[in-house]
């Protein structure tokens, strides 16, 4: 099919259409919009993007998003280094911070085995978590992996690589209610899974 | 259960529709062609959000138009739901419940159920498994809506375990290995719930198939029925352990749920090789009544019933009984030929080319 752009206009099209959540009718109109506007608005995105490409780049100890060598998570010295926090994506340690529960650092796997689309264990940072989990600092791991199938694979998959380490702990984060939810609104895989990681409460007066 | 108004814009020969249908048996009348099945398939719409004939989505939408609208409106214990869908062919489809966009489709389920009798039935004794296996699913969704997410997660680990094994190339080195073991945890927890949920309603719906197809067919005959699942004897993980040299070799997973049958015999002979066409039928249309019946029972509320030309198959006193046993309920009843005589429909519709009016 022969293009209908200019040979620019449709490389910007192509690349654009090639961001996660554009499809071809938002590139286009993007393209468009880009066309339209002041050169110095247009160069200001050019140059964001050149500089984030250049300045950020990935934590060389957890892969984190990170300017310079160390993300800011772990160059913080007062971080307990002997918990590890695996997640799937950087927007998830963003996630975690904010609860501002959690005093040990991270370490990103950059996506969760997903064989659909060509992601197994060798396509993620799971080398060099086992490496960070053989120097002798880290004695707890938590597998914050997503909820769903794959983030659940991820986590099965790396409790078994781990579980051999001698005096390693390996938790899953707990899934289940929502907080402030209504039991009866819950669906079914959730309400299991809850009912399946249940908790002794502990009572206030048991020495009575 | 009661479909109380629908709205059509752009669905098939549909330009536009306005129905309000009532309580108890509507004939849908016309002349072959016409477009009888395409009501009956916009209604199902509703229910299952697909076509029942395997149509795709933009097979729904009338030709030149950018998207189609099925619109209804149903009652069930006094409470009103409307459902909207919204189907785009070159877009996502989206799905409104009482005017609120739904996060997840499966939410919607259950909103409306109908049962399908329709002339394609028959292939759920001449066709292989996957029709009964599509059979026992859709049953297990309409006694339990939310059972749907235990099939989905099921047939996600198994996309993955497959294309896992195809990755393998048939090497399986220790850490590829080890992806595969967690891939056999995953498809037999989710498998072995799915089965146990399949078996449920099989061993639910034999008491009843047996005197549905005496409904049906006027004579008394066993059915018998059992579901089929070679690998539930040592169980889904020594199966997988045992076939995996050739699972390597393939590159797809051999047992599991994905494989099991239906098995559906007939005075004691098997269905699909010994019964006649018309025992066939007369056993598909049975499966049918006794599953309707089931989900009657188990819900407090029937089905819309959706039987499309199912009468031009049955000779008519044998539709007129079919009709006689159907537990009271909405049924919408298409037919070329008119009713069987003796039959008094509720509502009468009658199918123009393009529309749709009351008589």
């Amino acid at each position: 099919m022969a293009t209908a752009y200019a040979a620019a206009v449709q490389e910007l099209i192509d690349c654009l259409g090639r961001l996660p959540g554009v499809g071809p009718k938002s590139a286009q109109r993007i393209a468009y919009h880009l066309l339209k506007v002041d050169a110095t608005e247009a160069n200001r995105l050019a140059r964001a993007i050149t500089e984030v490409k250049d300045k950020v780049g990935f934590c060389t100890a957890c892969f984190n998003i990170a300017e310079g060598e160390l993300c800011m998570v772990c160059a913080d010295t007062r971080r307990d280094a002997h918990v590890l926090c695996v997640v799937e994506e950087p927007r998830d340690v963003v996630a975690i911070e904010r609860t501002r529960e959690f005093k040990g650092r991270y370490h990103v796997l950059q996506g969760a085995i997903d064989h659909l689309q060509g992601v197994g264990p060798d396509q993620l940072r799971v080398r060099e978590l086992v490496r960070r989990v053989g120097t002798d600092e880290v004695t707890e791991v938590i597998l914050c992996t997503n909820p769903n199938l794959e983030g659940e694979a991820t986590a099965l998959y790396l409790s078994r690589l781990l579980g051999d380490v001698p005096g390693l702990t390996v938790s899953r984060i707990a899934s289940g209610l929502p907080v402030g939810g209504d039991l009866e609104y819950a669906d079914e895989l959730t309400l299991g899974r809850a009912l399946e990681g249940r908790r002794v409460v502990e009572s206030e007066n048991k020495e009575h | 259960m009661q479909l109380r108004h629908l709205w059509l814009t752009d669905i098939r020969s549909y330009e536009f529709v306005d129905l309000e249908l009532t309580s108890g048996l509507c004939a849908v009348l016309g002349p072959n062609g016409v477009g009888k099945t395409n009501l009956l398939e916009a209604v199902a719409y509703l229910a299952l959000l697909e076509s029942f004939r395997g149509a795709p989505t933009d097979a729904l939408v009338r030709a030149g138009a950018d998207r189609g609208i099925v619109r209804g409106e149903v009652t069930e214990a006094g409470r009103e739901q409307l459902i909207e869908c919204e189907l785009r062919p070159n877009g996502r489809n989206r799905v409104l419940l009482n005017r609120q966009r739904l996060a997840r489709t499966s939410e919607l389920l259950g909103a409306l159920r109908v049962t399908i009798f329709s002339p394609d039935d028959l292939q759920l004794l001449k066709a292989g498994p996957s029709a009964r296996r599509s059979f026992l699913d859709r049953l297990v969704v309409s006694l339990d809506p939310r059972q749907d997410a235990v099939r989905a997660e099921y047939e996600r680990a198994l996309r993955q375990r497959n294309a896992l094994l195809k990755q393998t190339r048939g090497k399986l080195d220790d850490a590829a290995a080890m992806t595969l073991e967690v891939w056999d945890t995953k498809l037999v927890t989710a498998g072995e719930q799915l089965v146990a949920r399949r078996t449920e309603a099989v061993s639910q719906l034999l008491p009843l198939v047996s005197d549905a197809y005496r409904d049906v067919a006027g004579i008394e005959h066993h059915v018998h029925l059992e579901y089929q699942a070679p690998w539930r004897e040592d169980g889904l993980a020594a199966s997988l352990q045992r076939v995996r040299e050739d699972e390597l070799r393939r590159g797809v997973t051999l047992v599991g749920p994905h494989r099991d049958d239906l098995f559906v015999s007939l005075e004691g002979l098997p269905a699909r090789t010994h019964a006649s066409q018309g025992e066939q039928r007369c056993i598909a249309l049975g499966l049918r009544l006794a599953s309707h019946r089931l989900v009657d029972q188990t819900t407090g509320a029937p089905p819309v019933l959706l039987l499309d030309d199912v009468v031009s198959e049955l000779d008519p006193e044998r539709s007129a009984a079919l009709l006689a046993s159907l537990p009271p309920g909405q049924t919408l009843l298409s037919s070329a030929t008119g009713l069987p005589t003796g039959v008094e429909a509720d509502q009468i519709l009658e199918v123009r080319p393009g529309t749709i009016v009351e008589v």
